[in-house]
């Protein structure tokens, strides 16, 4: 099955063309001039523009595949509308993170730019090839990205660690790939599944190894236990803007991409691999939350706290109803309460000269000097325990609402063992927000500071967490409209 | 799901404002509020109100036009999941408008008085900085009211019973570090907390009702509900109409659950009159009334609900006849009013009991308000009276609360035994309350006597006990309200606050005129003559399509006029008048009731409440406190319980710093895990 290229797949490829074109334009302005505002605006700006024909081209789908490799349907076109939210948002926040900075600055917003059009590639893909060079080209800039201030040995070390196990991860990757291509003699998702279906042939050692293989791949990128160890410390060693793309647009571009792989590939999605998933979803959650409980670095605790959240969405894929739905309305609460936590620690470190505000005693008191950002920090993590009246129990609602409907009930049971611990720690770090700071060392913003677009950002984020927690019917709308057939 | 095609006609796309609107007034106030002042304030609080109920009435228009037809307005889907829908509907009929017009239109003239009464009421109380905070309180209650009547579903009703709810404890305890003497104290606290503890009771009815309904019923909006409730097995709509019957105790203040209403009157008066007299406290009433055709399912549940009310009547009027306290007179009479309503609704009469809610809004508010205006009266007298005698004025001023205190026992501006003869001084509130009186004593043609007078014909039509009870309770209504005008208005000042009471200005006193002159023809919109049963047939159109399925329907009597029923009810009224008289009027008053001197120890009961207040301190509350006691114990609560969660504690701390542990910052080790979870993974496979 060949597919040319029409008038139809090129406007739906309008967004992946946009954010290269983007990249390539980023990379020229730099060249021919080194000025931080101008090089960031005009980043932003290719950005912006791939959202919004993004959104421009999802009226327009085509109705087949784009080419062999890709398929641009309403799934890609959500993730890849979250994908450029959370890197415009990690640009904004980055900008003033790096007025500080003491080397390049402008090369950070490049391989942003250059790792969200691999998540965007990632999430389209069908083919292995496809999924491959997405998956490269999403981790290959983030190596630079987590060591980006490399005057810091902890971030170099965090590039370097990422480097050493993603390269480990994509060795399985690839290994995987290679034992289902013997087995099968296809490449693309659709020709497995055909090949599988056609000598049912699926539970054969060779099927099993690769397709686990691969799945370990990819649950070292959305760090689920025990291939997470490297999270905490990449997490913390990073630059604080580039966690919050770690945490956002690379895992949303991987699950994304996980999703369409089990479900274009049915014969794959056994009952042995949903029982793997749930053991790994039960791990993950006890796991992350035990390890974020006694932490005190707010950085490595919310590392944890992501291992878990991924456990609890996994627990969608595990009761296999309705998967689509629940994921995408956890993964955009997740998305939104992400960005505000990640995205306050980014902003107030940001006259600091590349040190993270990463310890908690520092934000005791908060909220007597920056209300309004004490507050939405407040609300994003309460969404992330999963409070009522914010968008994060909405999304926990879901997956329980699967998970009892297909009567899961120890993976429940962990989600509520889960939940409980992570209110424990949550609650301590809202509570230090507003105790009155017995030490010197609290941080100061500068006044004025809720006037930058980054602050309004922030706060704007945090009301949207409120919003779709006390009226969640446009994600109600919008969601499930993503679901198609998603070969 | 039972799907409805969302008809809306004429001014239907009003209907949203009638929430928004004062919910408008209230985020303005609580913005600029407090920088403008309070005429302001007071304006900006009564224009939300105003266009309330100027988008009600015209409402009420469309829906006169449509004859009556429910027209739907969706503001928002909610949530849908599975099966379970939810939408923020607005039901418009002549049932829900009839309420919005009452609520709207009674709460507009509670405001504009409100704004003279607490200009004058945060001056005594040294407070003039919270006037803002009760007009936003007051516009929340009228924006959960509305919601609360207006929404078409039994979750949008019970955020609207829970938002009322949430403004009556607010207001009752508005003054919440004093009593109503304005002495430091708990007690005005106190009663808001009994208010709403003794509400939350009701409302766990209302829940359990909602429950059932949703699980079998599968349903929470009207028309789906009663849809279903015709096939739903046997015990299911009786079980949900006790609870929701419990749920109108509560609310409504029926035995048992009576109890939080008179301690309410610590509110500011404008509070008693339009929350707990007009309308929030009708609530009960309304429901149902929206509720006739599950009650119509439930016979038994109806004579149940029949005799809650009627007994309540009964009860609080034996109450009110030995209070001595004005507004503590006009609860329990509201009370017993209130009674009367849910009998009314009880023996199928929806329209008696709609009649008797609206006339009774009028010429309660105007009591309460009157009231207010006559408590306003003597706290300028005593003022005068402090000043005139030589007390410093800063002492009467600022350190009032603390000497008072000391010296002598504070002034009741409220008690009645201090005051008498403010016909002469008050003229203007004198013939107010007495209009008042008369509707509420139910002598025609004052508004009360024709509703009154219709539910008691459909009681003597559908249930004999039931009428007799009503009768005794009417008596005795009139008895009470006769007794507090001698007491009041008649004899001769008992205290030098009344002597030198001052009348009220017009800002407080021209709403009252509204509300005597609606209390004098209110009765004209249901006569029972033919051609001028306006309310029934306005009614009808919205509760007869209803009412032939209810077995005790007032089938075409209502209309009817029972000369025998009216007279005897006149002249045991007139009687009561007049033995009210003899007793309270005829001599000038001593220091001990005249009629205490007849009954004795009879009396006693009434003036002690009966002593319901103490009997539920012995049977809830110190149990309670004992076992609140008990349980945070040593060994209970601080040990047992205490001491496994901290143990679990201490085992998930433990667990915790085991975990950490593989976090050893080794990038080898980091490898070697990887390796290992894929053996494991791969392995799953042959176990």
């Amino acid at each position: 099955m060949s597919t040319n290229l029409t008038s139809d797949g090129i406007i739906a490829f309008i967004p992946i063309i946009v954010a290269a074109t983007t990249a390539t334009l980023g990379m020229l302005g730099i060249a021919i001039k080194r000025d931080h505002f101008w090089n960031t605006t005009l980043m932003l700006g290719g950005l912006t523009l791939a959202l919004i024909s993004s959104v421009w081209a999802w009226q327009y789908l085509p109705t087949e595949a784009v080419t062999d490799l890709f398929i641009v349907d309403a799934h890609a076109h959500f993730y890849m509308l979250a994908i450029l939210i959370a890197t415009i948002a990690c640009i904004i926040l980055a900008y003033p993170y790096m007025q500080s900075h003491s080397g390049n600055r402008e090369e950070l917003y490049l391989l942003m730019v250059l790792a969200a059009t691999g998540g965007m590639v990632l999430v389209c893909s069908r083919h292995f090839a496809g999924l491959f060079i997405g998956l490269e080209l999403l981790s290959i800039p983030m190596y630079g990205l987590a060591a980006y201030s490399f005057q810091r040995s902890h971030s170099l070390e965090a590039g370097i660690k990422y480097l050493l196990l993603s390269a480990v991860a994509t060795a399985f990757l690839l290994f995987g790939m290679a034992l289902l291509y013997a087995h099968t003699g296809q490449l693309s998702y659709a020709g497995i599944e055909q090949a599988l279906q056609a000598n049912n042939s699926v539970s054969t050692n060779l099927v099993w190894t690769g397709t686990s293989m691969m799945l370990v791949a990819f649950a070292f990128k959305l760090s689920l236990v025990p291939f997470h160890l490297w999270t905490p410390d990449v997490y913390e060693g990073a630059p604080a803007p580039v966690t919050a793309f770690l945490a956002t647009a690379s895992k949303i571009a991987v699950i994304g991409a996980l999703l369409r792989f089990l479900y274009t590939v049915p014969a794959l999605n056994s009952e042995y691999l949903r029982e793997v998933l749930a053991i790994l979803a039960g791990i993950s959650i006890i796991g992350g939350n035990l390890l974020a409980l006694l932490q005190t670095n707010v950085k490595r605790l919310l590392a944890f706290s992501s291992i878990a959240h991924f456990g609890y969405l996994l627990i969608a894929l595990v009761a296999s109803q309705q998967v689509l739905v629940a994921t995408g309305i956890y993964i955009s609460a997740y998305l939104l309460a992400t960005l505000t936590t990640f995205g306050t620690i980014a902003y107030v470190s940001s006259p600091y000269q590349g040190t993270d505000i990463e310890e908690l005693d520092r934000y005791q008191g908060l909220f007597w000097h920056s209300p309004y950002l004490a507050t939405a920090l407040t609300v994003a993590l309460l969404s992330l325990a999963g409070i009522p009246l914010t968008a994060g129990f909405i999304g926990k609602f879901y997956v329980m609402f699967v998970g009892v409907n297909t009567a899961h009930w120890w993976l429940l049971g962990t989600l509520v063992i889960g939940t409980v611990i992570g209110i424990a720690y949550y609650l301590r770090i809202i509570t230090t927000l507003y105790v009155t700071a017995s030490s010197t060392n609290q941080i100061r913003l500068p006044i004025g500071w809720n006037h930058t677009i980054s602050g309004a950002m922030l706060i704007i984020i945090g009301i949207l967490v409120i919003l779709l927690g006390a009226y969640p019917q446009p994600l109600l709308i919008i969601i499930p409209s993503t679901i198609t057939n998603l070969g | 799901m039972y799907v409805h095609e969302p008809v809306s006609a004429g001014f239907s796309y009003l209907a949203p404002w009638i929430i928004l609107a004062p919910l408008t007034g209230l985020t303005i106030n609580s913005i600029f509020g407090k920088r403008n002042g309070e005429i302001f304030v007071g304006t900006v609080a009564s224009i939300a109100v105003g266009i309330a109920f100027i988008a009600s009435i015209l409402l009420a228009y469309t829906v006169a036009q449509q004859q009556g037809v429910v027209q739907y307005w969706t503001l928002a889907e909610w949530i849908h999941v599975g099966t379970l829908q939810l939408s923020w509907t607005l039901r418009l009929d002549t049932l829900s408008t009839t309420m919005m017009l009452n609520v709207s239109g009674v709460g507009l003239l509670i405001h504009i008085y409100a704004i003279g009464y607490m200009h004058e009421d945060v001056r005594f109380k040294q407070a003039e900085d919270r006037f803002t905070g009760f007009f936003i309180y007051l516009n929340l209650f009228i924006a959960a009211m509305m919601l609360l009547v207006a929404g078409d579903s039994y979750l949008l009703m019970f955020i609207g019973w829970e938002g009322v709810g949430l403004a009556s404890f607010l207001l009752i305890g508005f003054w919440f570090e004093m009593d109503t003497l304005g002495q430091p104290s708990w007690a005005n606290s106190n009663a808001a907390n009994k208010a709403f503890i003794v509400n939350r009771i009701g409302d766990f009815g209302f829940l359990i009702a909602g429950f059932l309904m949703f699980w079998h019923l599968g349903a929470l909006q009207f028309d789906a509900v009663f849809a279903a409730a015709a096939n739903a097995e046997p015990w299911v709509v009786p079980a949900i109409t006790l609870f929701l019957l419990v749920g109108v105790a509560g609310k409504s203040s029926q035995i048992p659950l009576y109890v939080w209403l008179p301690d309410a009157m610590a509110g500011p008066t404008p509070v008693s009159a339009l929350i707990h007299a007009a309308t929030m406290v009708t609530a009960g009433v309304y429901l149902i009334t929206r509720s006739a055709p599950l009650y119509a399912l439930a016979p038994e549940a109806q004579h149940i609900v029949a005799l809650v009310g009627a007994v309540t009547a009964l009860f609080a009027a034996t109450i009110a006849v030995g209070q001595y306290d004005i507004k503590k007179v006009l609860a329990y009479s509201t009370i017993s009013q209130l009674g009367f309503m849910v009998a009314a609704v009880g023996v199928g009469a929806y329209v008696a009991g709609m009649f008797h809610l609206i006339m009774h809004a009028f010429f309660k508010a105007l009591l309460f308000l009157s009231a207010g205006s006559v408590i306003l009266g003597l706290e300028r007298g005593h003022h005068q009276q402090d000043a005139h005698h030589g007390h410093s004025n800063s002492n009467s001023n600022s350190n009032n609360h603390t000497h008072d205190h000391n010296e002598h026992p504070p002034f009741d501006p409220g008690d009645m035994r201090n005051m008498g003869g403010l016909r002469t001084t008050m003229p203007i509130t004198f013939g107010l309350y007495l209009i008042g009186a008369l509707a509420l004593a139910g002598i025609p043609p004052f508004a009360g006597f024709w509703s009154k007078d219709e539910i008691l014909l459909d009681a003597q039509h559908h249930f004999y006990l039931v009428y007799w009870i009503l009768t005794i309770a009417a008596f005795l209504t009139a008895f009470y309200m006769g007794r507090q005008i001698w007491m009041v208005f008649f004899g001769t000042a008992r205290h030098k606050a009344a002597q030198h009471a001052q009348e009220s200005p017009p800002i407080i006193t021209v709403p009252l005129m509204i509300l005597a002159a609606l209390s004098i023809v209110g009765g004209m919109v249901n006569l029972p003559i033919e051609g001028w049963h306006t309310l029934k047939h306005w009614l009808d159109m919205t509760i007869a399509p209803i009412a032939h399925t209810v077995p005790m329907t007032h089938k075409g009597v209502t209309s009817g006029f029972n000369i025998y029923i009216a007279g005897i009810a006149t002249i045991l009224g007139i009687t009561a008048i007049g033995l009210s008289w003899l007793l309270y009027g005829k001599n000038p008053l001593g220091p001990i009731d005249p009629l205490k001197k007849l009954l004795g120890s009879i009396f006693m009961g009434m003036e002690r409440k009966w002593l319901v207040d103490e009997l539920y301190e012995t049977i809830f509350i110190k149990p309670y406190n004992w076992l609140a006691k008990i349980l945070l114990g040593k060994y209970t609560d601080r040990g047992l319980i205490n001491g496994f969660f901290d143990g679990l504690g201490s085992i998930i701390v433990l667990l915790s710093g085991l975990v950490r542990k593989t976090q050893t910052g080794q990038i080898r080790s980091y490898a070697l895990t990887f390796v290992l979870g894929i053996v494991l993974v791969l392995s799953y496979f042959r176990c």
